[in-house]
């Protein structure tokens, strides 16, 4: 099974890694390694280096310094053994526009010995996408159904997904999660994915790399992050809440010295039930959501926090 | 038929919190009586279109727990308790509810008796 070897090396790690272009410094120092067998969502705002990562990733762009390997490989000298356990999804679309659907399956069959016809007959159906077709003739959303099938149907034990479902509808989006889903239990296949789209990244990822302009601010355990980040709302009818919140875990708050909501990171058993107690207020707490969660993420560092 | 278990994906609770929390809600309240089979992780990671490794936490830590046990090489059981074990297993989900119901209690200043007393009369008003 594929979950052996991809657990033998990490399916991708990267030291110390910067990318530039020209002055543009798209990556900066990146430091991190891909757990094997999770579903890992790579976050970031536009322009925060998801796609330059993701090509770093698959050796479609080498990094200026730092070394980067996939499979235990440096991606300077990835080959054959390498590339046919890695599934890329690109973007944009990354297809041949005069080809049928089925021409183009065909054509990426042939170079691997593991293509599944019987997978790519199902997706087929399950995608909704009608092989005749040619693919300059697809819509956007068909298009990127064609680089989900060309990304998978060979089995890889790793797969690189760089916003595949932007233009999908949310039925077809649903059945793409499960997809992915599929693909780690039957083959034990690692899933790297950047997204936008958090409420769907949500329900499949357990391990999260947040990206801001070129820089690692996140890279944890999806259920921790949950645990650690959530909103407080400090009630006190005396009036005693303070104006400001010095402590560095309170990362944004608004209100008054009677009601305030603070947004917090910390991991501190009881943390709230013992800030409240300090300024003498009642306290309620919420865990937040991938959605609410993001801005905190991607502004910490800005912040100088 | 497996517990039906329902994940809020975008509640900010960790999916295994929430398997964890509903599957001892049901043990608790004999949905799932002692020596029931869990579905495998397998199976209820493609149920509830939840990672599989979300699934293995939820069971190891429910495992941990002393709820499930492990029978017969991988087979995962509802495990059986007696006595005291027993009656913490079955009044945990009512106590969770009772620490925030004291803490808007505390919030209202509303006297321990008085508070004590509503419940009392919650209590009988539903048995009628």
């Amino acid at each position: 099974m594929n979950a052996v070897t991809a657990a033998s090396a990490a399916p991708f790690a990267a030291r110390g890694i910067t990318k530039r272009y020209g002055n543009l410094v798209a990556l900066k120092d990146v430091t991190l390694e891909i757990p094997a067998g999770r579903i890992v969502g790579l976050l970031g705002r536009n322009g925060a280096g998801k796609t330059t990562l993701l090509n770093v990733v698959s050796g479609i762009v080498l990094p200026s310094a730092g070394t980067a390997e996939t499979f235990g490989v440096p991606t300077d000298r990835l080959d054959t053994p390498q590339l046919t356990r890695l599934g890329v999804v690109q973007q944009e679309g990354g297809t041949i526009g005069w080809m049928t659907v089925r021409q183009h399956l065909d054509f990426n069959a042939s170079f691997y010995p593991t293509w599944d016809r019987a997978l790519e007959q199902r997706l087929l159906g399950e995608l909704e996408l009608d092989p005749k077709r040619k693919i300059i003739q697809l819509s956007s959303g068909d298009r990127q159904k064609v680089g989900l099938l060309l990304g998978v149907c060979h089995r890889p034990a790793f797969l690189v997904l760089d916003e595949p479902m932007s233009a999908l509808d949310p039925i077809v989006r649903a059945r793409a999660l499960d997809l992915l889903l599929e693909r780690l239990r039957d083959d034990g296949c690692t899933v790297l994915v950047s997204s936008h789209i958090l409420n769907d990244v949500e329900k499949i990822v357990d391990w999260v790399i947040c990206l801001d302009q070129g820089e690692v601010v996140a890279d944890s355990a999806f259920d921790e992050l949950q645990e650690s980040y959530a909103e407080w709302i400090l009630s006190s009818p005396a009036g005693s809440l303070p104006r400001q919140y010095p402590e560095p875990f309170v990362l944004s708050h608004q209100g008054d010295e009677r009601q305030a909501r603070l947004r917090v990171c910390t991991n501190e058993f009881e943390a709230a039930e013992k800030f409240a107690t300090a300024c003498g207020a009642q306290v309620q707490k919420r865990p937040l959501n991938l959605e609410e969660m993001f801005p905190l993420l991607t502004s910490r560092r800005r912040e100088g926090r | 038929m497996p517990p039906l278990l329902i994940i809020d994906y975008h509640n900010g609770v960790p999916a295994y919190r929430q398997i964890m929390d509903q599957v001892k809600l049901q043990i608790a309240t004999g949905m799932l009586p002692p020596g029931t089979e869990m579905a495998s992780t397998r199976a209820l990671s493609a149920d509830l279109s939840l990672n599989p490794m979300t699934i293995s936490k939820a069971y190891g830590l429910l495992e941990h727990d002393g709820a499930l046990e492990r029978r017969r090489g991988q087979t995962l059981i509802v495990r059986e308790t007696h006595g005291a074990e027993a009656r913490v297993r079955r009044i945990d989900p009512l106590r969770k509810q009772l620490v925030a119901a004291a803490s808007l209690a505390r919030q209202l200043d509303v006297p321990k008796g008085e508070a004590l007393k509503l419940f009392k009369e919650i209590l009988d008003d539903e048995t009628k």
